[in-house]
């Protein structure tokens, strides 16, 4: 799989389906129980209004790492990895983890922790509103860059007429920068 | 043979003496009555024939059944649906109300298929239910709480973000005869007064958390019909619209074919239809989607009011009967009050639908004179006017002045003044839901057949029957009307919901796949119609033995006799003649007698 590639959520997508938990816990688990999914949808209502799928980052230098008391967790080929040979199960990472997104339930002697399923990740397919994605690092942020540009306040606006339709350009001028 | 799908387990609580029992559930029990209302129909036949049908739904006897079904929390297309049954306040008949949300889901995690509950708490109490410890936690601190307020205490209490809550507000504390359970902020078991019955029992919440695996016969069987499914309604060139808009679409549709409800049904097209419908929504108030469990469709619209008087109003909400009955129906043609008026019914927990009947017929029946301004509290009420309606709405809830009479529904009112009989469209004394039956013999036929009074949850002929024309031969209508009544049950039972059939025509075989997978046991689509057919035998059994008889089978007043002043149906209503022969046929396709009684074969094997 492509180590540039990162999972990432767009939570004003989300509309708390939860589809995402059940495709997950599927294909790790082979059961129907979003209890044992690597990703949870998080609700809040009504102030503020969010619908949040949490889930694992794969952090360059992943703090669930860094308290594992026998190191088993490394990060390999971009997937932070719980080696479930040397886990001692003493839950650690689920403390350490600044997001809160490794996971216990009652049957599983492990922590359970999303693996980007080999770079094909179910959640992703699995989602109705395409609110979880996998997406080049370099284009993380892309879409609040273009916000923040269209919306940069020094523009200048003229208006004119194409085909009798009223239009606008905005532009900046140079030799007029503004501090 | 069914070989899962079930945990087979009843859990029966007492709240007068905190008994709480886990029973098992026969083999036979789970083939004959599949679950949701099914369960719920065969336990309440039980109840009630043990104490010879002498049950007041507001008293401690009563029976309160909580049913998901075998399909819900499952991974297939929309699973979050769950069923609330119980001898209805309102109707003083069988009654159920289903909600979708994840409250079914985390009960059925617990590792039950049924939860019945019978007795009153001394005080007013939650039941919680975590995996297999169930425990009566007295909350007097909830009294008068709204449901969101209420469901942030618990959560705040039990010390756990994790957990379902189905809460009642203040309405159903009081006993208001629509009064709703609510879940998730703003999914309500909205119909039949649940409610009312939880508020009976001094049981202000029921709280789940549940993290049991879900039984599924052949999972990765059922996972390759449910992705069939699921790339049929992904690629339906109107999935995006579905979740864009949900069902606030339908505000547009039942106005240009005139059935959009208008000031008590005076009329059927509103003259501002475009100030209360779904683009109004999404230009002005939409700030995120919301779905229901596993529900690819998110037909949740989450709105907030930004600016004016009713700016900072934030719910989820209004869909279509919402907005028709607390919009034109009531004349509201602004988008900002019907949502604070949604709000606020969601807030005291009262059923929008009801809510928007009676005081759309209070304020025909104070401009008719048959209510004077002095039985109005001195509050002057006309069409449109939101400050009088957001007074009312509370009053209900609250049973202050005439709100005491409206809490009673519709039969208080009419009780307390017998002109407004004209005024109220009613069955059985369940307020009819936002879709005109004037212009449609087979949705005036649903509305009088249907088990829990005048609701559409059991048969919406009304679009196919438009489309056909009204001419459209009799025997094809009470085909049409049977055939919904049967598989919209359905949906009930099993615990799935409808709309991904109904409104984006998902192929129904698909559930008989489901169903195969899911419990390891064959059986098609027509056998569990037959199933759901025999439910509706139960619940008319139940009714008949309840004093139903064919004259409650009716038709409004204003059905037969006061058509819509315009629009494309201006001037149509309902040949009572001609409904009377569709009832006779329709008893008759339905094998029961003359007067509606169901054989008595039928009846027997349901007494053995």
């Amino acid at each position: 799989m492509n180590e540039r590639f990162k999972l990432t959520v767009i939570p004003e997508l989300c509309s708390g389906c939860r589809i995402c938990e059940l495709a997950c816990a599927v294909a790790h688990f082979g059961v129907n129980n979003p209890k044992k999914a690597a990703v949870r949808v998080l609700v809040a209502y009504p102030h503020p209004v969010i619908r949040m799928p949490v889930i694992c980052s794969q952090c360059r230098k992943p703090p669930c790492g860094d308290v594992c008391p026998v190191n088993a967790i490394h990060r390999v080929g971009g997937v932070v990895k719980i080696d479930r040979d040397l886990c001692i199960s003493c839950f650690k990472c689920l403390e350490a983890c600044p997001f809160g997104a490794i996971y216990a339930h009652s049957d599983c002697p492990q922590p359970i922790k999303c693996d980007l399923c080999g770079g094909d990740p179910e959640c992703v397919k699995a989602c109705p509103k395409e609110a979880i994605r996998m997406i080049p690092e370099q284009a993380l942020g892309e879409t609040r860059r273009l916000g923040n540009l269209l919306s940069y306040t020094h523009m200048k606006e003229i208006e004119y007429f194409e085909k009798g339709e009223k239009k606008v350009i905005r532009y900046t001028e140079v030799g007029k920068e503004e501090l | 043979m069914i070989k899962s799908g079930y945990f087979k387990k009843h859990l029966r609580v007492d709240l007068s003496s905190g008994q709480a029992d886990w029973l098992d559930l026969s083999d036979s029990f789970i083939e004959e009555y599949v679950g949701g209302r099914g369960f719920g129909a065969r336990l309440l036949w039980d109840h009630l024939r043990e104490r010879d049908f002498k049950v007041d739904p507001r008293g401690p006897e009563n029976l309160l059944v909580v049913a998901p079904g075998p399909f819900t929390g499952l991974y297939l297309p929309s699973s979050g649906k769950n069923s609330f049954i119980s001898l209805s306040p309102a109707t003083g008949l069988y009654g159920d109300s289903s909600m979708g949300g994840t409250f079914g889901v985390e009960l059925r995690q617990t590792g039950i298929d049924l939860l019945s509950i019978t007795g009153r708490a001394e005080e007013l109490s939650i039941l919680f239910i975590d995996n297999e410890k169930t425990s009566i936690i007295p909350f007097p601190e909830l009294k008068g709480k709204s449901c969101l307020e209420a469901e942030g205490m618990i959560k705040k209490r039990l010390g756990s973000h994790a957990v379902s809550v189905a809460v009642i507000g203040p309405a159903g504390e009081n006993g208001v005869n629509f009064a709703c359970v609510n879940t998730d902020w703003s999914r309500n078991a909205g119909r039949t007064g649940i409610g009312a019955v939880m508020g009976s029992k001094n049981l202000k919440a029921i709280v789940a958390r549940g993290d049991r695996d879900l039984p599924v016969h052949d999972l990765s069987a059922l996972r390759a019909e449910a992705g069939q499914a699921d790339s049929y309604l992904r690629s339906h060139p109107y999935f995006r619209l579905w979740q864009r808009e949900g069902l606030m679409t339908v505000i547009d549709y039942a106005n240009s074919i005139g059935i959009l409800p208008t000031c008590n049904f005076k009329d059927s097209v509103f003259t501002h239809f475009e100030q209360i419908n779904s683009q109004v929504m999404l230009d002005g108030y939409k700030i995120a989607d919301s779905a229901c469990f596993a529900c690819p469709m998110c037909c949740g619209n989450i709105c907030l009011v930004k600016d004016g008087r009713h700016g900072g109003v934030v719910t989820e909400g209004p869909e279509y009967e919402s907005a028709a009955m607390l919009g034109s129906n009531l004349g509201v043609d602004n988008y900002a009050a019907i949502l604070a008026a949604n709000c606020l019914c969601d807030e005291l927990g009262i059923d929008t639908i009801s809510t928007g009947n009676l005081i759309g017929a209070v304020i025909e029946g104070y401009e008719n004179g048959i209510i004077t301004l002095d039985e109005l509290d001195g509050m002057e009420i006309t069409w449109g006017e939101e400050e009088s309606i957001l007074e009312l709405i509370r009053k209900i809830a609250h049973r202050e002045g005439i709100g005491d009479t409206l809490a009673g529904g519709a039969p208080a009112v009419i009780k307390r003044w017998p002109a407004m009989d004209e005024l109220i469209l009613q069955v059985k004394g369940l307020e009819q839901s936002a879709y005109d039956s004037r212009p449609a013999l087979s949705m005036a036929l649903a509305y009088a057949t249907s088990d829990i009074g005048a609701h559409h949850t059991r048969a919406w002929t009304i679009a196919r029957e438009m489309e056909e024309g009204r001419d459209w031969p009799l025997e094809k209508k009470i085909d049409l009307v049977i055939y919904h009544q049967t598989l919209r049950p359905l949906f009930d039972m099993l615990g799935a919901c409808r709309l991904p059939w109904i409104e984006l025509g998902l192929n129904e075989r698909h559930y008989e796949n489901f169903y195969r997978h899911v419990t390891g046991r064959e059986r098609t689509l027509e056998q569990l119609l037959e199933l759901s057919n025999r439910i509706y035998d139960l619940t008319r059994l139940i009714n008949t033995r309840l004093g139903t008889t064919r004259k409650d089978d009716s038709i409004p007043f204003k059905v037969h006799s006061r058509p819509a002043m315009t629009g494309p149906n201006a001037g149509k209503v309902i040949d009572p003649e001609e409904f009377d022969r569709a009832l006779s046929l329709y008893y008759k396709k339905r094998g029961w007698d003359d007067q509606g009684r169901v054989s008595p074969e039928t009846a027997a094997a349901f007494e053995a």
